[in-house]
Protein backbone atom coordinates (compact mmCIF):
# COMPACT_ATOMS: atom_id res chain seq x y z
CA UNK A 1 0.00 0.00 0.00
CA UNK A 2 2.83 2.38 0.96
CA UNK A 3 4.59 1.49 -2.28
CA UNK A 4 1.45 2.32 -4.22
CA UNK A 5 0.88 5.63 -2.43
CA UNK A 6 4.54 6.60 -2.88
CA UNK A 7 4.25 5.77 -6.61
CA UNK A 8 1.11 7.93 -6.87
CA UNK A 9 2.82 10.88 -5.14
CA UNK A 10 5.94 10.53 -7.29
CA UNK A 11 3.72 10.22 -10.36
CA UNK A 12 1.88 13.43 -9.56
CA UNK A 13 5.20 15.25 -9.02
CA UNK A 14 6.67 13.91 -12.29
CA UNK A 15 3.41 14.61 -14.14
CA UNK A 16 3.27 18.21 -12.92
CA UNK A 17 6.81 18.81 -14.18
CA UNK A 18 6.03 17.27 -17.59
CA UNK A 19 2.76 19.25 -17.75
CA UNK A 20 4.54 22.61 -18.11
CA UNK A 21 6.41 21.80 -21.36
CA UNK A 22 3.40 19.74 -22.52
CA UNK A 23 1.22 22.86 -22.21
CA UNK A 24 3.79 24.79 -24.27
CA UNK A 25 3.88 22.05 -26.92
CA UNK A 26 0.07 21.88 -27.08
CA UNK A 27 -0.33 25.66 -27.31
CA UNK A 28 2.01 25.76 -30.32
CA UNK A 29 0.19 22.81 -31.91
CA UNK A 30 -3.24 24.37 -31.30
CA UNK A 31 -2.40 27.61 -33.11
CA UNK A 32 0.17 26.57 -35.73
CA UNK A 33 -1.20 23.04 -36.36
CA UNK A 34 2.13 21.18 -36.41
CA UNK A 35 4.07 19.28 -33.70
CA UNK A 36 7.17 21.30 -32.86
CA UNK A 37 9.79 18.80 -31.71
CA UNK A 38 12.33 21.61 -31.25
CA UNK A 39 10.69 22.15 -27.86
CA UNK A 40 13.27 19.64 -26.54
CA UNK A 41 16.03 22.16 -27.22
CA UNK A 42 13.87 25.06 -25.93
CA UNK A 43 13.59 23.13 -22.64
CA UNK A 44 17.37 22.64 -22.56
CA UNK A 45 18.00 26.30 -23.43
CA UNK A 46 15.69 27.35 -20.60
CA UNK A 47 17.47 24.99 -18.21
CA UNK A 48 20.90 26.41 -19.15
CA UNK A 49 19.69 30.03 -19.09
CA UNK A 50 18.39 29.51 -15.55
CA UNK A 51 21.63 27.72 -14.57
CA UNK A 52 23.63 30.71 -15.85
CA UNK A 53 21.39 33.14 -13.93
CA UNK A 54 21.40 31.03 -10.78
CA UNK A 55 24.99 29.75 -10.60
CA UNK A 56 26.99 32.38 -12.53
CA UNK A 57 24.99 35.50 -11.62
CA UNK A 58 23.91 34.20 -8.22
CA UNK A 59 20.21 34.94 -8.70
CA UNK A 60 17.53 32.99 -6.79
CA UNK A 61 15.45 30.41 -8.64
CA UNK A 62 12.35 32.56 -9.29
CA UNK A 63 14.20 35.33 -11.22
CA UNK A 64 16.18 32.54 -12.95
CA UNK A 65 12.88 31.02 -14.08
CA UNK A 66 11.79 34.37 -15.51
CA UNK A 67 15.08 34.64 -17.42
CA UNK A 68 14.67 31.05 -18.67
CA UNK A 69 11.16 31.89 -19.89
CA UNK A 70 12.31 35.02 -21.70
CA UNK A 71 15.36 33.44 -23.35
CA UNK A 72 13.63 30.18 -24.39
CA UNK A 73 10.65 32.20 -25.68
CA UNK A 74 12.91 34.52 -27.70
CA UNK A 75 14.89 31.61 -29.18
CA UNK A 76 11.57 29.96 -30.08
CA UNK A 77 10.33 33.05 -31.91
CA UNK A 78 13.65 33.59 -33.74
CA UNK A 79 13.76 29.91 -34.78
CA UNK A 80 10.13 29.99 -35.88
CA UNK A 81 10.43 33.18 -37.90
CA UNK A 82 13.82 32.43 -39.45
CA UNK A 83 13.35 28.73 -40.23
CA UNK A 84 10.06 26.96 -39.53
CA UNK A 85 7.54 29.57 -40.68
CA UNK A 86 9.02 29.52 -44.20
CA UNK A 87 8.08 25.82 -44.48
CA UNK A 88 4.48 26.07 -43.24
CA UNK A 89 3.11 26.18 -46.78
CA UNK A 90 4.53 22.69 -47.41
CA UNK A 91 2.36 21.02 -44.76
CA UNK A 92 2.61 20.00 -41.13
CA UNK A 93 4.79 16.93 -41.74
CA UNK A 94 7.56 18.93 -43.40
CA UNK A 95 7.60 21.50 -40.57
CA UNK A 96 7.61 18.71 -37.97
CA UNK A 97 10.63 17.07 -39.65
CA UNK A 98 12.36 20.45 -39.90
CA UNK A 99 11.74 20.99 -36.19
CA UNK A 100 13.62 17.72 -35.44
CA UNK A 101 16.57 19.05 -37.49
CA UNK A 102 16.32 22.41 -35.73
CA UNK A 103 16.38 20.60 -32.41
CA UNK A 104 19.67 18.90 -33.32
CA UNK A 105 21.21 22.22 -34.37
CA UNK A 106 20.18 24.03 -31.17
CA UNK A 107 21.21 21.09 -28.98
CA UNK A 108 24.69 21.15 -30.52
CA UNK A 109 24.98 24.91 -30.12
CA UNK A 110 24.37 24.38 -26.38
CA UNK A 111 26.96 21.61 -26.38
CA UNK A 112 29.45 23.91 -28.13
CA UNK A 113 29.16 26.57 -25.43
CA UNK A 114 28.60 24.48 -22.29
CA UNK A 115 30.08 21.05 -23.09
CA UNK A 116 28.55 17.71 -22.16
CA UNK A 117 29.05 17.91 -18.40
CA UNK A 118 26.15 17.58 -16.03
CA UNK A 119 25.42 20.71 -14.04
CA UNK A 120 23.31 21.38 -10.98
CA UNK A 121 21.58 24.46 -9.67
CA UNK A 122 22.81 26.24 -6.57
CA UNK A 123 20.25 24.92 -4.13
CA UNK A 124 20.42 24.30 -0.38
CA UNK A 125 20.51 20.63 0.57
CA UNK A 126 17.36 19.58 2.39
CA UNK A 127 16.24 16.33 3.94
CA UNK A 128 13.18 14.58 2.56
CA UNK A 129 10.01 15.12 4.56
CA UNK A 130 8.57 11.94 6.05
CA UNK A 131 4.87 11.18 6.48
CA UNK A 132 4.90 7.71 8.03
CA UNK A 133 6.66 5.59 5.44
CA UNK A 134 6.07 8.13 2.69
CA UNK A 135 8.87 10.49 1.64
CA UNK A 136 8.58 13.77 -0.24
CA UNK A 137 11.51 15.98 -1.20
CA UNK A 138 11.09 19.70 -0.33
CA UNK A 139 12.54 20.59 -3.75
CA UNK A 140 9.93 18.38 -5.42
CA UNK A 141 7.20 20.16 -3.47
CA UNK A 142 8.57 23.57 -4.46
CA UNK A 143 8.72 22.50 -8.12
CA UNK A 144 5.17 21.17 -7.88
CA UNK A 145 3.99 24.49 -6.44
CA UNK A 146 5.81 26.40 -9.19
CA UNK A 147 4.30 24.16 -11.87
CA UNK A 148 0.80 24.70 -10.45
CA UNK A 149 1.27 28.50 -10.30
CA UNK A 150 2.68 28.62 -13.85
CA UNK A 151 -0.20 26.54 -15.26
CA UNK A 152 -2.78 28.60 -13.35
CA UNK A 153 -1.21 31.76 -14.84
CA UNK A 154 -1.40 30.22 -18.33
CA UNK A 155 -5.07 29.31 -17.87
CA UNK A 156 -5.84 32.80 -16.56
CA UNK A 157 -4.04 34.30 -19.56
CA UNK A 158 -6.10 32.20 -21.99
CA UNK A 159 -9.40 32.83 -20.23
CA UNK A 160 -9.21 36.47 -19.18
CA UNK A 161 -6.84 38.37 -21.47
CA UNK A 162 -7.50 39.77 -24.93
CA UNK A 163 -4.52 38.00 -26.46
CA UNK A 164 -5.36 34.75 -24.68
CA UNK A 165 -8.86 34.79 -26.11
CA UNK A 166 -7.45 35.67 -29.53
CA UNK A 167 -5.13 32.65 -29.25
CA UNK A 168 -8.13 30.41 -28.54
CA UNK A 169 -10.04 31.95 -31.43
CA UNK A 170 -7.17 31.37 -33.90
CA UNK A 171 -6.79 27.79 -32.61
CA UNK A 172 -10.52 27.20 -33.11
CA UNK A 173 -10.93 28.78 -36.55
CA UNK A 174 -8.13 30.91 -38.08
CA UNK A 175 -10.21 32.06 -41.08
CA UNK A 176 -13.03 33.31 -38.87
CA UNK A 177 -10.50 34.93 -36.52
CA UNK A 178 -9.06 36.83 -39.50
CA UNK A 179 -12.56 38.04 -40.38
CA UNK A 180 -12.89 39.40 -36.85
CA UNK A 181 -9.81 41.57 -37.29
CA UNK A 182 -7.34 39.22 -35.55
CA UNK A 183 -4.01 38.76 -37.29
CA UNK A 184 -3.18 35.02 -37.01
CA UNK A 185 0.50 35.69 -37.85
CA UNK A 186 0.82 38.04 -34.88
CA UNK A 187 -0.99 35.56 -32.62
CA UNK A 188 1.34 32.80 -33.86
CA UNK A 189 4.37 34.82 -32.68
CA UNK A 190 2.82 35.40 -29.24
CA UNK A 191 1.94 31.70 -29.02
CA UNK A 192 5.42 30.52 -29.97
CA UNK A 193 6.96 32.91 -27.42
CA UNK A 194 4.65 31.61 -24.69
CA UNK A 195 4.93 27.97 -25.73
CA UNK A 196 8.72 27.99 -26.05
CA UNK A 197 9.00 30.05 -22.85
CA UNK A 198 6.87 27.57 -20.90
CA UNK A 199 8.93 24.72 -22.30
CA UNK A 200 12.07 26.52 -21.11
CA UNK A 201 10.57 26.84 -17.63
CA UNK A 202 9.66 23.15 -17.79
CA UNK A 203 13.33 22.39 -18.55
CA UNK A 204 14.35 24.28 -15.39
CA UNK A 205 11.81 22.43 -13.22
CA UNK A 206 13.05 19.09 -14.56
CA UNK A 207 16.64 20.23 -13.94
CA UNK A 208 15.79 21.22 -10.36
CA UNK A 209 14.60 17.67 -9.80
CA UNK A 210 17.82 16.10 -11.14
CA UNK A 211 20.59 17.89 -13.07
CA UNK A 212 20.99 19.43 -16.53
CA UNK A 213 23.04 18.62 -19.62
CA UNK A 214 22.53 19.21 -23.38
CA UNK A 215 20.12 16.26 -23.56
CA UNK A 216 17.83 17.43 -20.71
CA UNK A 217 15.00 18.36 -23.08
CA UNK A 218 15.51 15.45 -25.45
CA UNK A 219 15.10 12.95 -22.59
CA UNK A 220 11.62 14.22 -21.77
CA UNK A 221 10.50 14.85 -25.36
CA UNK A 222 8.71 11.51 -25.66
CA UNK A 223 6.90 12.03 -22.33
CA UNK A 224 5.86 15.56 -23.36
CA UNK A 225 4.59 14.34 -26.73
CA UNK A 226 2.82 11.36 -25.12
CA UNK A 227 1.17 13.67 -22.56
CA UNK A 228 -0.11 15.95 -25.35
CA UNK A 229 -1.42 12.99 -27.38
CA UNK A 230 -3.03 11.44 -24.28
CA UNK A 231 -4.85 14.65 -23.39
CA UNK A 232 -5.77 15.48 -26.99
CA UNK A 233 -3.34 17.29 -29.31
CA UNK A 234 -3.99 21.03 -29.17
CA UNK A 235 -5.90 20.88 -25.89
CA UNK A 236 -4.13 22.72 -23.08
CA UNK A 237 -6.23 21.28 -20.22
CA UNK A 238 -5.75 17.94 -21.99
CA UNK A 239 -1.96 18.35 -21.86
CA UNK A 240 -2.15 18.78 -18.07
CA UNK A 241 -4.45 15.76 -17.63
CA UNK A 242 -2.29 13.72 -20.03
CA UNK A 243 0.92 14.65 -18.20
CA UNK A 244 -0.50 13.72 -14.79
CA UNK A 245 -1.89 10.42 -16.17
CA UNK A 246 1.44 9.63 -17.82
CA UNK A 247 3.46 10.55 -14.72
CA UNK A 248 1.36 8.26 -12.55
CA UNK A 249 1.43 5.46 -15.15
CA UNK A 250 5.22 5.68 -15.39
CA UNK A 251 5.69 5.51 -11.62
CA UNK A 252 3.18 2.68 -11.22
CA UNK A 253 4.91 0.75 -14.00
CA UNK A 254 8.17 0.97 -12.06
CA UNK A 255 6.61 -1.18 -9.33
CA UNK A 256 6.33 -4.04 -11.79
CA UNK A 257 9.15 -3.49 -14.33
CA UNK A 258 12.80 -2.29 -14.16
CA UNK A 259 13.43 1.48 -14.51
CA UNK A 260 14.99 0.98 -17.95
CA UNK A 261 11.50 0.26 -19.30
CA UNK A 262 10.11 3.56 -18.04
CA UNK A 263 10.29 5.15 -21.50
CA UNK A 264 8.19 2.33 -22.90
CA UNK A 265 5.21 3.62 -20.90
CA UNK A 266 5.08 6.75 -23.09
CA UNK A 267 5.16 4.67 -26.29
CA UNK A 268 2.47 2.32 -25.00
CA UNK A 269 0.29 5.28 -23.91
CA UNK A 270 0.55 6.84 -27.41
CA UNK A 271 -0.21 3.48 -29.03
CA UNK A 272 -3.27 2.78 -26.86
CA UNK A 273 -4.65 6.29 -27.20
CA UNK A 274 -4.19 6.49 -30.98
CA UNK A 275 -5.78 3.07 -31.38
CA UNK A 276 -8.85 3.53 -29.19
CA UNK A 277 -9.39 7.29 -28.85
CA UNK A 278 -7.33 9.28 -31.36
CA UNK A 279 -8.87 12.57 -30.16
CA UNK A 280 -7.32 12.07 -26.72
CA UNK A 281 -8.91 12.25 -23.28
CA UNK A 282 -10.28 15.79 -23.63
CA UNK A 283 -10.46 15.92 -27.42
CA UNK A 284 -8.72 18.02 -30.00
CA UNK A 285 -8.70 21.82 -30.18
CA UNK A 286 -10.28 22.55 -26.83
CA UNK A 287 -7.33 24.89 -26.09
CA UNK B 1 -32.31 52.80 -59.39
CA UNK B 2 -33.80 53.92 -56.07
CA UNK B 3 -32.87 57.16 -54.37
CA UNK B 4 -30.90 55.18 -51.83
CA UNK B 5 -28.82 53.71 -54.62
CA UNK B 6 -27.70 57.12 -55.85
CA UNK B 7 -24.43 56.70 -53.96
CA UNK B 8 -22.52 53.48 -54.28
CA UNK B 9 -21.14 51.87 -51.12
CA UNK B 10 -19.71 48.68 -52.62
CA UNK B 11 -18.77 48.29 -56.27
CA UNK B 12 -17.62 44.97 -57.74
CA UNK B 13 -16.50 45.42 -61.34
CA UNK B 14 -15.68 42.55 -63.71
CA UNK B 15 -14.24 40.31 -61.03
CA UNK B 16 -12.59 37.03 -62.04
CA UNK B 17 -11.81 34.66 -59.19
CA UNK B 18 -11.56 30.98 -58.25
CA UNK B 19 -9.85 28.51 -55.96
CA UNK B 20 -7.37 26.47 -58.02
CA UNK B 21 -4.68 27.92 -60.25
CA UNK B 22 -6.67 27.46 -63.45
CA UNK B 23 -10.23 27.21 -62.12
CA UNK B 24 -12.38 30.28 -62.67
CA UNK B 25 -15.63 30.36 -60.70
CA UNK B 26 -16.39 34.06 -61.21
CA UNK B 27 -15.97 35.11 -64.84
CA UNK B 28 -16.33 38.86 -64.83
CA UNK B 29 -19.02 39.36 -62.21
CA UNK B 30 -20.21 42.85 -61.29
CA UNK B 31 -22.59 44.29 -58.70
CA UNK B 32 -23.18 47.33 -56.55
CA UNK B 33 -24.63 47.95 -53.11
CA UNK B 34 -25.87 51.40 -52.10
CA UNK B 35 -26.32 52.72 -48.55
CA UNK B 36 -29.50 51.40 -46.93
CA UNK B 37 -30.02 48.53 -49.38
CA UNK B 38 -30.53 44.82 -48.96
CA UNK B 39 -29.10 43.19 -52.06
CA UNK B 40 -29.58 39.45 -52.69
CA UNK B 41 -27.53 37.26 -54.98
CA UNK B 42 -29.43 34.22 -56.21
CA UNK B 43 -28.68 31.53 -58.73
CA UNK B 44 -28.42 27.79 -59.26
CA UNK B 45 -25.89 25.63 -57.39
CA UNK B 46 -22.35 26.22 -58.60
CA UNK B 47 -23.17 29.70 -59.96
CA UNK B 48 -20.43 31.22 -57.76
CA UNK B 49 -22.66 33.05 -55.26
CA UNK B 50 -20.68 32.10 -52.14
CA UNK B 51 -17.40 32.59 -54.00
CA UNK B 52 -18.52 36.12 -54.87
CA UNK B 53 -19.18 36.91 -51.19
CA UNK B 54 -15.85 35.35 -50.17
CA UNK B 55 -14.10 37.43 -52.83
CA UNK B 56 -15.74 40.61 -51.51
CA UNK B 57 -14.71 39.55 -47.96
CA UNK B 58 -11.11 39.00 -49.10
CA UNK B 59 -11.03 35.25 -48.43
CA UNK B 60 -10.67 34.53 -52.16
CA UNK B 61 -8.35 36.76 -54.21
CA UNK B 62 -9.69 38.53 -57.30
CA UNK B 63 -7.47 37.76 -60.30
CA UNK B 64 -9.02 40.47 -62.44
CA UNK B 65 -11.45 43.30 -61.84
CA UNK B 66 -11.85 45.83 -59.06
CA UNK B 67 -13.60 45.93 -55.68
CA UNK B 68 -14.13 49.28 -54.00
CA UNK B 69 -15.76 50.24 -50.72
CA UNK B 70 -16.88 53.84 -50.19
CA UNK B 71 -14.86 54.76 -53.28
CA UNK B 72 -11.59 53.28 -51.96
CA UNK B 73 -10.02 50.43 -53.91
CA UNK B 74 -9.77 47.41 -51.59
CA UNK B 75 -8.99 44.79 -54.29
CA UNK B 76 -5.48 44.18 -52.99
CA UNK B 77 -6.51 44.05 -49.31
CA UNK B 78 -6.73 40.64 -47.60
CA UNK B 79 -9.58 39.54 -45.31
CA UNK B 80 -8.06 41.37 -42.35
CA UNK B 81 -7.74 44.57 -44.39
CA UNK B 82 -11.33 44.31 -45.67
CA UNK B 83 -12.60 43.81 -42.11
CA UNK B 84 -10.69 46.89 -41.02
CA UNK B 85 -12.11 48.79 -44.01
CA UNK B 86 -15.64 48.06 -42.76
CA UNK B 87 -16.78 44.82 -44.39
CA UNK B 88 -18.39 42.33 -41.98
CA UNK B 89 -18.74 38.78 -43.31
CA UNK B 90 -20.86 36.02 -41.75
CA UNK B 91 -19.84 32.72 -43.37
CA UNK B 92 -22.35 29.94 -43.98
CA UNK B 93 -20.52 27.32 -41.92
CA UNK B 94 -18.12 27.37 -38.97
CA UNK B 95 -19.22 30.92 -38.30
CA UNK B 96 -18.83 30.85 -34.51
CA UNK B 97 -15.97 29.80 -32.22
CA UNK B 98 -17.51 26.58 -30.91
CA UNK B 99 -15.18 26.09 -27.94
CA UNK B 100 -15.82 29.62 -26.62
CA UNK B 101 -18.85 30.96 -24.78
CA UNK B 102 -21.42 33.27 -26.38
CA UNK B 103 -20.00 36.21 -24.41
CA UNK B 104 -16.45 35.35 -25.50
CA UNK B 105 -17.56 35.04 -29.14
CA UNK B 106 -18.98 38.56 -29.02
CA UNK B 107 -15.96 39.89 -27.18
CA UNK B 108 -13.43 38.42 -29.60
CA UNK B 109 -15.45 39.73 -32.54
CA UNK B 110 -14.84 43.27 -31.30
CA UNK B 111 -11.08 42.65 -31.21
CA UNK B 112 -10.32 45.74 -33.29
CA UNK B 113 -11.80 48.16 -30.78
CA UNK B 114 -11.35 46.79 -27.26
CA UNK B 115 -12.71 49.99 -25.67
CA UNK B 116 -16.13 49.53 -27.24
CA UNK B 117 -16.62 45.80 -26.60
CA UNK B 118 -18.71 46.12 -23.44
CA UNK B 119 -21.12 48.67 -24.92
CA UNK B 120 -21.56 46.78 -28.17
CA UNK B 121 -22.00 43.42 -26.39
CA UNK B 122 -24.76 45.00 -24.29
CA UNK B 123 -26.34 46.32 -27.50
CA UNK B 124 -26.32 42.80 -28.91
CA UNK B 125 -27.84 41.37 -25.70
CA UNK B 126 -30.63 43.95 -25.92
CA UNK B 127 -31.20 43.36 -29.61
CA UNK B 128 -31.12 39.57 -29.25
CA UNK B 129 -32.22 38.63 -25.68
CA UNK B 130 -31.55 34.95 -26.39
CA UNK B 131 -27.82 35.75 -26.46
CA UNK B 132 -28.05 37.34 -23.01
CA UNK B 133 -29.75 34.21 -21.67
CA UNK B 134 -27.09 31.98 -23.22
CA UNK B 135 -24.09 34.20 -22.64
CA UNK B 136 -22.24 31.57 -20.58
CA UNK B 137 -23.11 28.67 -22.92
CA UNK B 138 -20.51 27.29 -25.31
CA UNK B 139 -21.35 28.31 -28.87
CA UNK B 140 -21.24 24.70 -30.06
CA UNK B 141 -24.20 23.88 -27.78
CA UNK B 142 -26.54 26.41 -29.48
CA UNK B 143 -29.27 25.35 -31.92
CA UNK B 144 -28.85 26.18 -35.64
CA UNK B 145 -31.04 29.30 -35.43
CA UNK B 146 -29.39 30.52 -32.24
CA UNK B 147 -25.97 30.00 -33.80
CA UNK B 148 -26.93 32.07 -36.85
CA UNK B 149 -28.14 34.89 -34.60
CA UNK B 150 -24.85 34.73 -32.70
CA UNK B 151 -22.91 34.71 -35.98
CA UNK B 152 -24.82 37.79 -37.15
CA UNK B 153 -24.27 39.57 -33.83
CA UNK B 154 -20.56 38.74 -34.12
CA UNK B 155 -20.57 40.28 -37.58
CA UNK B 156 -21.95 43.49 -36.06
CA UNK B 157 -19.39 43.78 -33.26
CA UNK B 158 -16.84 45.57 -35.46
CA UNK B 159 -19.54 48.10 -36.47
CA UNK B 160 -19.27 47.30 -40.20
CA UNK B 161 -20.36 49.63 -43.00
CA UNK B 162 -21.62 46.62 -44.97
CA UNK B 163 -22.70 43.17 -43.76
CA UNK B 164 -22.25 40.11 -45.99
CA UNK B 165 -24.44 37.10 -45.16
CA UNK B 166 -23.68 33.75 -46.79
CA UNK B 167 -26.84 31.58 -46.82
CA UNK B 168 -27.94 32.66 -43.33
CA UNK B 169 -31.01 30.38 -43.28
CA UNK B 170 -29.25 27.22 -44.54
CA UNK B 171 -30.25 24.23 -42.44
CA UNK B 172 -32.80 26.15 -40.36
CA UNK B 173 -36.43 25.15 -39.75
CA UNK B 174 -39.00 27.30 -41.65
CA UNK B 175 -39.91 29.07 -38.38
CA UNK B 176 -36.26 29.80 -37.51
CA UNK B 177 -35.65 30.95 -41.12
CA UNK B 178 -38.61 33.38 -40.93
CA UNK B 179 -37.31 34.76 -37.64
CA UNK B 180 -33.89 35.24 -39.16
CA UNK B 181 -35.33 37.08 -42.19
CA UNK B 182 -37.17 39.35 -39.71
CA UNK B 183 -33.90 39.96 -37.87
CA UNK B 184 -32.18 40.84 -41.18
CA UNK B 185 -34.93 43.33 -42.12
CA UNK B 186 -34.75 44.88 -38.63
CA UNK B 187 -30.99 45.29 -38.95
CA UNK B 188 -31.37 46.93 -42.34
CA UNK B 189 -34.06 49.29 -41.04
CA UNK B 190 -31.45 50.43 -38.53
CA UNK B 191 -29.42 51.66 -41.52
CA UNK B 192 -27.04 48.76 -42.17
CA UNK B 193 -26.64 47.78 -45.85
CA UNK B 194 -26.69 44.01 -46.40
CA UNK B 195 -25.43 41.87 -49.27
CA UNK B 196 -26.58 38.27 -48.99
CA UNK B 197 -26.55 34.96 -50.76
CA UNK B 198 -29.63 32.90 -49.98
CA UNK B 199 -31.00 29.48 -50.92
CA UNK B 200 -34.55 30.58 -50.16
CA UNK B 201 -34.32 32.84 -53.19
CA UNK B 202 -37.89 34.10 -53.42
CA UNK B 203 -38.16 34.92 -49.72
CA UNK B 204 -34.81 36.71 -49.91
CA UNK B 205 -35.85 38.73 -52.98
CA UNK B 206 -39.10 39.77 -51.31
CA UNK B 207 -37.19 41.52 -48.50
CA UNK B 208 -34.46 42.86 -50.80
CA UNK B 209 -34.17 46.29 -52.38
CA UNK B 210 -32.47 44.73 -55.39
CA UNK B 211 -31.34 41.32 -56.55
CA UNK B 212 -28.81 39.79 -58.92
CA UNK B 213 -29.17 36.43 -60.65
CA UNK B 214 -25.82 34.74 -61.15
CA UNK B 215 -25.38 31.86 -63.63
CA UNK B 216 -22.02 30.12 -64.20
CA UNK B 217 -20.10 32.98 -62.61
CA UNK B 218 -21.67 35.67 -64.80
CA UNK B 219 -24.43 38.22 -64.22
CA UNK B 220 -27.63 36.92 -65.75
CA UNK B 221 -30.38 39.25 -64.47
CA UNK B 222 -30.75 42.11 -62.05
CA UNK B 223 -33.58 44.25 -60.80
CA UNK B 224 -35.73 45.30 -57.87
CA UNK B 225 -36.11 42.44 -55.36
CA UNK B 226 -39.92 42.10 -55.32
CA UNK B 227 -40.05 42.47 -59.14
CA UNK B 228 -37.54 39.65 -59.58
CA UNK B 229 -39.46 37.54 -57.06
CA UNK B 230 -42.63 38.02 -59.14
CA UNK B 231 -40.91 37.33 -62.46
CA UNK B 232 -42.29 34.09 -63.98
CA UNK B 233 -38.85 33.01 -65.28
CA UNK B 234 -37.30 33.41 -61.85
CA UNK B 235 -40.21 31.62 -60.18
CA UNK B 236 -39.87 28.77 -62.69
CA UNK B 237 -36.14 28.58 -62.02
CA UNK B 238 -36.52 28.46 -58.24
CA UNK B 239 -39.92 26.85 -57.76
CA UNK B 240 -39.77 24.54 -60.76
CA UNK B 241 -43.22 25.47 -62.00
Amino acid sequence: MTLLLQALINGLMTGALIAVPAVGFSAIFAVLRYPNFAIASYATIGAFAAWWANVVLGLPIIPALVIAFAIAGTVGVVAEESALSRLRGNGALIVAIASIALNLVLENIIRFFFGNDMRGYDLPLMRDMRFGDLRIGPQQLQSLALAVVIMAAMFAFLRYTRFGKAMRAVADNPDLARLKGIDPARIAIVTVFLGAGLTGVGGVLIGLDTSIDPLTGYRVLLSVFAAAVLGGLGSIPGAVVGALALGIAEELALIAVPATYRTAVGFIAILIMLTFRPRGILGERAV
Amino acid sequence: MSAAAATILLAVEGVVAGYGAAEEILKGTSLTVAPGEIVSIIGPNGAGKSTLLKTVAGLVAARKGRISLKGADVTAANALGRTRAGIGFVPQERNVFGAMTVAENLEISGFQDPGGIRTRSEEMYQRYPMLAEKRRALARTLSGGQRQILAMAMGLMNAPSLLLLDEPTAGLSPKAADELFEAIVALNKGGLPILMVEQHALEALEISTRGYVLVSGRNSREGAGPALAADPDIRRLFLGG
